[in-house]
């Protein structure tokens, strides 16, 4: 579905991203993992068209850089950590939104039952239908961040990109997100990529990890066949070390 | 939607009854019965021409004038995804202020006769909000939200200064350049009625077509542009098109805050964020406020004029407290 050959982006001509290539087919779900500043985001930034790179970038066989923003749109979204606006929109309102990229191009085009249909739906499978009226000021952060993986869901996209999305969220919050999203993302048709803050949910969520450093990948591959001192080398520290002495205080907790 | 429905229905006779009253009220009171017979063209000659030659212009004109700050204000704020934004704020008036004293001092513009202020205060509020997105843009690629608003309010501060610079400089018009900035809409005639009218209609009718797309816009740049839009393109468009109505509408009142930050939020807070219901309920509300502002201005301390730019902040400021805060108290 997503293609990317040696691509390369950053800020002000400074490269941040180099000659990073993979592919993303259906069904899979590719975690970047990496260091504070290793390019992650970037990347993630880069895939959307939010910022320009150089390299090969293409959705279904198209350059994904000659395609109109709600081309785009129909086909990619996008979840970041928890931001909604400080305007009170409604839930109902708010998801509907995610039908925008689908609209017909009529000036006052407005969503068709159809829309309406998908929209309600995706509240519905989150349990959100009963807040539909309620303004999205006044929802918690959990509350807020589920309303907006309905809007991405209603976008009925591709592929999902995600950037951070389970940051401020309680852990049950954050462990239903990624449920909700690996579930989402193993129907036919679907992809998703994503950066995420914790290693454990990082590896939890993905089948792919492209581990970078620096601004270059130095592993590509299933998540099981990661080795662990990779890993530490990147993160300059004994990751497994570090995760097997958190397992013993879990297991000697309330002896 | 029915409740929707009811509160439109309320905002519409708030709107025809702060006509009725700002036409009725005033050193002679009109009663309603004769304002719609003098509208007909019944009635004695004299209340005809009192409410046709006299009070009818001067409140459609405050009307108009609220209805464009407001609506104006209402899409810079979802646009810059800022609550705190408004065209006065971008500096609009600053240019306009900047503009029309121009014209006064330097004598320029005779060939336009009546409309030369109005020409140069719209020429200098879109000029300078033209100058603001350039230098934003040169700054920040991106043109984000922040970068046009601090922009603004650095050539707003700007202009202002050499503002009071020409003030300063030469007393002979200080007194005029004075009350220009602080708004009127004493014997204005009909004219600005004539041009503010058609603007109005049309920018509101292009903002209502893009309804959806100031809805994405409020949630910022990366989230609208994951949704399909293009955000700089149209925050680009929209914003001149504030300009080009705000412009407008100060270029024949002066310049007259706190209707464009505050009329908005009113509205906001009692029909929603969705700007298809926002856009019509802002302008409703920012024309029938300004319309009591200026009744306010000529009728409190008679037959002295207050300058309704006073007027409006002086009303707008507490209600603005109330209405906010009691907002924020609720669960």
């Amino acid at each position: 579905m997503l293609k990317v050959e040696k691509l390369s982006c950053g800020y002000g001509g400074e490269p941040v991203v180099r000659d990073i290539s993979f592919t993303l087919s259906q069904g899979q779900r590719l975690v970047l993992l990496g260091p504070n500043g290793c390019g992650k985001t970037t990347l993630l930034r880069a895939v959307t068209g939010l910022l320009p790179s150089t390299g090969l970038l293409e959705l279904d066989g198209r350059d994904l850089r000659s395609l109109s923003a709600r081309e785009r749109g129909r086909k990619m979204a996008m979840l970041t950590q928890m931001s909604g606006t400080g305007f009170a929109f409604t839930v109902w309102e708010t998801v509907l939104m995610g039908r925008y990229p689908h609209l017909g191009r009529g000036v006052f085009a407005s969503p068709s039952a159809e829309d309406r249909r998908i929209a309600e739906d995706c509240l519905k499978s989150l349990g959100l239908w009963a807040e539909r009226d309620r303004p999205i000021t006044e929802l918690s952060g959990g509350q807020l961040q589920r309303v907006l993986l309905a809007r991405t869901f209603a976008q009925t996209p591709e592929i999902i990109l995600l950037d951070e999305p389970t940051n401020h969220l309680d852990l049950k919050v954050q462990v239903e997100l990624v449920e909700q999203l690996k579930d989402w993302s193993s129907r036919p048709g679907r992809a998703a990529v994503g950066v995420f803050h914790d290693l454990d949910l990082a590896l939890s969520f993905a089948d792919t990890v492209l581990l970078m450093d620096r601004g270059r990948a130095v592993y590509l591959g299933s998540t099981d066949r990661l080795d662990p001192a990779l890993l530490s080398r990147v993160f300059e520290m004994d990751v497994p070390a570090y995760m097997r002495n958190s397992r013993k205080r879990w297991e000697s907790m309330g002896e | 939607m029915r409740k929707a429905g009811g509160k439109g229905l309320a905002l519409g006779l708030f709107a025809a009854a702060s006509l009725l009253l700002g036409i009725g009220l005033g050193s002679v009171f009109i009663s309603p019965a004769k304002i719609l017979s003098a509208l007909t063209g019944g009635g004695d000659e004299g209340t005809r021409a009192l409410v046709l030659g006299l009070r009818l212009p001067r409140v459609a004109l405050a009307f108009l004038a609220g209805a464009a700050l407001s609506a104006g204000g209402a899409v810079m704020q979802s646009a810059l995804e800022n609550p705190l934004a408004s065209p006065f704020g971008l500096g609009v008036s600053a240019g306009a202020g900047l503009g029309a004293s121009a014209v006064m001092v330097l004598g320029v513009g005779g060939a336009l006769g009546a409309f030369a202020l109005p020409a140069a205060g719209f020429a200098g509020g879109l000029g300078t909000v033209l100058l603001a997105l350039a230098l934003a843009r040169a700054f920040d690629s991106r043109l984000s939200s922040v970068t046009v608003v601090l922009t603004g309010m650095v050539l707003s501060l700007f202009f202002s200064a050499i503002l009071d610079l020409m003030a300063a400089m030469n007393p002979d018009y200080a007194q005029r350049i004075g009350l220009w900035q602080m708004g009127s809409f004493a014997a204005k005639g009909w004219q600005g009625v004539g041009v503010l009218c058609p603007v109005l209609l049309l920018c509101l009718g292009v903002f209502l077509s893009r309804a959806r797309e100031l809805d994405l816009l409020s949630f910022g740049d990366e989230q609208a542009q994951a949704m399909g839009l293009d955000p700089r393109r149209t925050r680009r468009f929209l914003i001149a098109l504030v300009a080009v109505l705000t412009g407008t509408a100060v270029a024949f009142s002066g310049i007259i805050g706190f209707v464009d930050l505050v009329a908005p939020h009113v509205a906001r807070r009692l029909f929603g964020a969705a700007h298809r219901r926002l856009l019509p309920a802002a302008a409703l509300l920012g024309g029938s406020f300004m319309v009591l502002c200026d009744l306010a201005s000529r009728t409190l301390a008679s037959p002295r004029e207050i300058p309704v730019g006073a007027v409006t902040a002086l009303l707008g400021a507490p209600f603005f407290i109330v209405i906010f805060l009691k907002g924020r108290r609720a669960p």
